[in-house]
């Protein structure tokens, strides 16, 4: 996963490219607050844990959006 | 003074290019007129984004089909944020919402110089047979679609070849039955209903360009040939024309319309009969050629909505070229980065 | 104190695509807590969900409008409630109280005209299949019965001998007024001369007498010139009936077809700007009337506006059951409202607002409905911030063709209610249960036993 994800141009305004395809991709704020733990190696569980600390949200939800976040990057290519 | 900041829309100079960036350039070769042009984008890869050398602002806007007051909220922000006196909208799809804001706007300090919405309604084409009688000239027999037994009919009543149109832009020639239909379809697609259905004329296609000042006067008028078009039917190469049967026509046009704003005006010509194909509310995206020429319709339009002095209108020669080229643009993402986080270049 | 959240997303930039705000959400995205005053909660709470909400404020509005602009310009107008359009009890004797007769078009229709007290003489019968039954009852009654066809004129005839007197009728007439295609399997078609021959053979019948003319062109025209080629055309048959059978005009009936504020898919422009308003249809018709009728007459005009006093006044609450993602990445909810509510949806876009705000980036997302076939989507490119389960969708205008086409196939159909001007909420339609698909079968005794448990 992180091979691929270390790969990418993010700026600090939630856009990223992919350099390997040419794509260009839009992020939300807590998506790039993801991503970025993502290309910093965290785990998802993490990662959902570190979003219900700081977010109003349920640990279970964070969980359920940040694997759907992940499915999202594999289904546009940019994890395998 | 202070330069005017003119907002104009169309700057998608692509290969069936918008009116935008002939209308900035036209704006920014007159002399004596300050202007800033601030470029209004539907999307972020509108190469006028990328033109700094002509446009000086843009911002991408919500489309106008989305309705409500998402749009107006916008160019309000636009006026705020960086100030914008005027906006010249290019394009068929947004002039209905800017007629319709055309008071508000102005309310707001945001001047506008366009048809009123009975007269915008006269280009729909099956109102194109009253300006024809209007004005005496010919029209091709036409039929409005809008679904397929519709187009069968059309094509049977008018016999093949055909022009098949969308009902803001596109024209095919379509001789064969299985043409119509891809051209159906793909209008279809992209612009919705009605199609357009239309007979075929045969002549020279002469267009002219001009500007009413609402009052039954033209503030400059512009004839010429295209010599030659792309596939999409867009003039490649052109020569201005002087023919007086068609600019007199355009010129009872606005006489009879009180037209106010800028407008193209489509004829074919066959001897002495003169065919009416259409009227668009708006410039070309030819509208430099004019410029080219000595005759600035931008920016008379600019003067004469702001009260400024309008030189002597200069009488144009036939016989002059146009030829569109290609160039290309190299940049990094920076613009385009912004225009799609922020929403505004730079 | 924690932040609010707005769930992660990543989206695609694709060419086209690439605006900041979305193609058909604007930036400041559509939310409707309430409907008339009542809470969006407080309905689905008291309901359920799916739910078909009507505005009577939106109701009376339309009408009176309509009503005035058309009644303003011409002496002798009445409205023709299309009870098809939407045949809710309450609606039609909604309609009914603000002073429109009924227009109906099949048995069933007449019935619940009837039924709801309305008397013959205030009925329009259209419709291309009128039994003989029903005939003979609209005949008794007075209604004003508009022929489809030669074969409707032998019966009338022959119900004519039975009664022994003549009878009253009106012309439904087909004709080109430039809208495409044209509605030419109803009625006689004037230009081909079939129905100057219609006219003839009703003549030497000697038992129908023509006093009115009807023709409708077709529904949502965008335009008001084909309503004066019509009314051109109608005047001009008519004067020649009169001329060549002695038959007076005492009506002329227009049909319906104003648009709504209905969003037709693949119209690119949105209702409001590309639409017409109803003075504007109102002054072509009044002005071609006055320009074709001999001086000082002036026949009962009656309309038949069907969606234009009815869709707008519509809603459709439905609640978010799941979130997906599709194999190619778009954004997927289903809802529990589907094309089995909402039949107008293969024709027209809906305006889909939601319940309360929601934060985060809007996507392009598709709206399924509870079905299990593929064609049931609502919306196939919306853009929407990520909703939560149970997140409310508003959906309008939905009042025009969508009750009464809804069908019952693998959910029950919804509650129906009317927000009134005070507020007042009337439960118009009880939401269905198993009774209502069960009370008219009969499963035969042989296999009456139920499946035993177990192996
Ligand atoms: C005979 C007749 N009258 C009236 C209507 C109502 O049409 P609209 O809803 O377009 O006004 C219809 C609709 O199909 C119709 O068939």
């Amino acid at each position: 996963m992180m091979q691929k994800l270390s790969r990418l141009a993010v700026s600090a305004e939630g856009f990223v490219f992919n350099p390997a395809s040419g794509d260009s991709f839009q992020v939300s704020a807590t998506g790039l607050r993801v991503l970025n733990a993502l290309r910093e190696g965290q785990a998802e569980d993490q990662i959902a844990h570190s979003l219900a600390e700081t977010y109003q949200v349920e640990l279970e939800d964070a969980r359920r959006d940040v694997a759907e976040f992940c499915a999202a990057l594999k289904s546009f290519g940019l994890t395998s | 003074m202070r330069p005017l900041k003119i907002g104009l829309s169309g700057i998608n100079a692509v290969d069936n290019p918008g009116p935008g960036i002939g209308v900035a350039r036209s704006l920014k070769e007159d002399p004596d007129l300050q202007v800033q042009v601030v470029g209004l984008a539907y999307d972020a890869m509108e190469p006028g984004l990328f033109m700094d050398w002509v446009v000086d602002k843009s911002f991408i806007m919500p489309y106008p089909s989305g309705g409500g007051d998402a749009f107006l909220e916008r160019l309000l922000y636009i006026q705020q944020h960086y100030g914008l006196d005027c906006v010249i909208p290019n394009l068929d799809a947004e002039l209905p919402h800017y007629i319709k804001w055309a008071r508000t706007l102005a309310d707001r300090s945001i001047q506008t110089f366009l048809p009123s919405m009975e007269q915008f309604r006269l280009r729909g084409k099956d109102r194109l047979v009253e300006i024809a009688d209007r004005i005496e000239l010919a029209l091709p027999e036409t039929r409005a679609v809008t679904n397929l037994e519709g187009l069968v009919q059309a094509i049977d009543d008018l016999e093949l070849p055909v022009m098949v149109k969308g009902s803001y832009y596109k024209a095919h020639r379509c001789h064969t039955l299985p043409e119509a239909l891809t051209r159906y379809h793909e209008l279809v697609a992209e612009w919705g209903y009605p199609v357009i259905v239309q007979e075929v004329v045969s002549g020279d296609e002469l267009n002219v360009v001009g500007l009413g000042d609402g009052a039954g006067h033209h503030l400059g008028l512009v004839g010429i040939k295209k010599l030659s078009v792309t596939a999409q039917g867009k003039i490649w190469t052109g020569v201005t024309v002087r023919n007086e049967a068609v600019l007199e026509a355009a010129d009872r046009f606005v006489r009879a319309y009180q037209w106010r704003g800028p407008f193209e005006f489509e004829c074919m010509v066959q001897g002495d009969r003169v065919n009416l194909i259409e009227v668009n509310p708006r410039f070309p995206a030819w509208s430099y050629f004019a410029t080219g020429v000595g005759v600035n319709l931008p920016a008379r339009l600019v003067r004469h909505l702001f009260g400024m002095p309008l030189p002597a209108l200069p009488e144009y020669e036939a016989g002059k070229l146009f030829i569109r080229y290609t160039y290309e643009l190299v940049t990094d993402m920076a613009s385009f980065q912004k225009a799609i986080t922020r929403g505004e270049v730079p | 104190m924690k932040m609010p959240y707005e769930k992660p997303i990543v989206t695609k930039l694709q060419t086209g695509w690439m605006n900041k705000y979305g193609r058909t959400f604007a930036y400041a995205r559509k939310v409707r807590t309430e409907i008339d005053g009542v809470g969006i909660d407080d309905l689905v709470g008291q309901f359920g969900s799916p739910l078909f909400v009507y505005s009577e404020r939106t109701l009376r509005r339309l009408y009176r409008q309509m009503h005035s602009a058309f009644s303003t310009r011409y002496p002798n107008v009445v409205f023709g409630w299309s009870y098809k359009t939407n045949y809710l009890g309450a609606i039609c004797a909604l309609m009914h109280q603000l002073g429109s007769w009924a227009e109906v078009v099949s048995a069933m229709e007449y019935q619940k005209a009837r039924a709801l007290g309305v008397p013959g003489e205030k009925i329009v019968f259209n419709g291309p299949h009128k039994p003989r039954a029903a005939l003979e009852r609209a005949v008794a009654e007075g209604a004003t019965i508009n022929v489809d066809h030669l074969d409707e004129i032998y019966d009338l005839e022959k119900v004519s001998l039975q009664l022994g007197r003549p009878i009253h009728i009106g012309l439904r007439l087909n004709l080109d007024a430039g809208i495409y295609p044209q509605w030419s399997r109803f009625g006689f078609n004037l230009e081909s001369g079939q129905a100057l021959e219609a006219a003839k053979r009703i003549k030497n019948g000697g038992k129908l007498r023509v006093h009115g003319l009807h023709c409708h062109l077709g529904t949502y025209l965008m335009e008001t010139a084909p309503y004066q080629r019509q009314v051109e055309k109608l005047v001009g048959f008519a004067t020649d009936l009169e001329r060549t059978f002695g038959f007076a005009l005492e009506y002329l009936d227009l049909g319906g077809g104003f648009p709504s504020k209905s969003r037709l898919k693949g119209v690119y422009l949105p209702p409001e700007v590309a639409l017409p308003s109803m003075d504007e249809y109102a002054e072509t018709i009044a002005q071609a009337l006055s320009k074709t009728l001999p001086p000082g007459e002036f026949p009962r005009l009656i309309l038949e506006a069907g969606r234009a006093l009815v869709d707008e006044a519509g809603y459709l609450i439905a609640t978010v059951g799941a979130a997906k993602r599709l194999a190619d990445g778009t954004r997927a909810y289903v809802v529990d409202a589907g094309v089995n509510l909402l039949f107008t949806s293969y024709w027209y876009k809906f305006n889909i607002e939601l319940d309360r705000e929601v934060g985060g980036m809007n996507e392009h997302s598709v709206v399924y409905g509870p079905l299990c076939m593929n064609i049931d989507a609502l919306d196939e490119g919306v853009a929407l911030p990520p909703l939560a389960r149970g997140t409310r969708l508003i959906l309008s205008p939905v009042g025009a063709y969508n009750q009464t086409q809804s069908m019952q196939f693998i959910e029950y159909r919804p509650a129906a209610v009317l927000v009134g001007e005070r507020g007042q909420v009337d439960v118009i339609r009880e939401a269905e249960d198993l009774s209502d698909i069960t009370r008219r079968e009969r499963v035969p005794t042989r296999f009456a036993s139920p499946p035993q448990t177990g192996p």
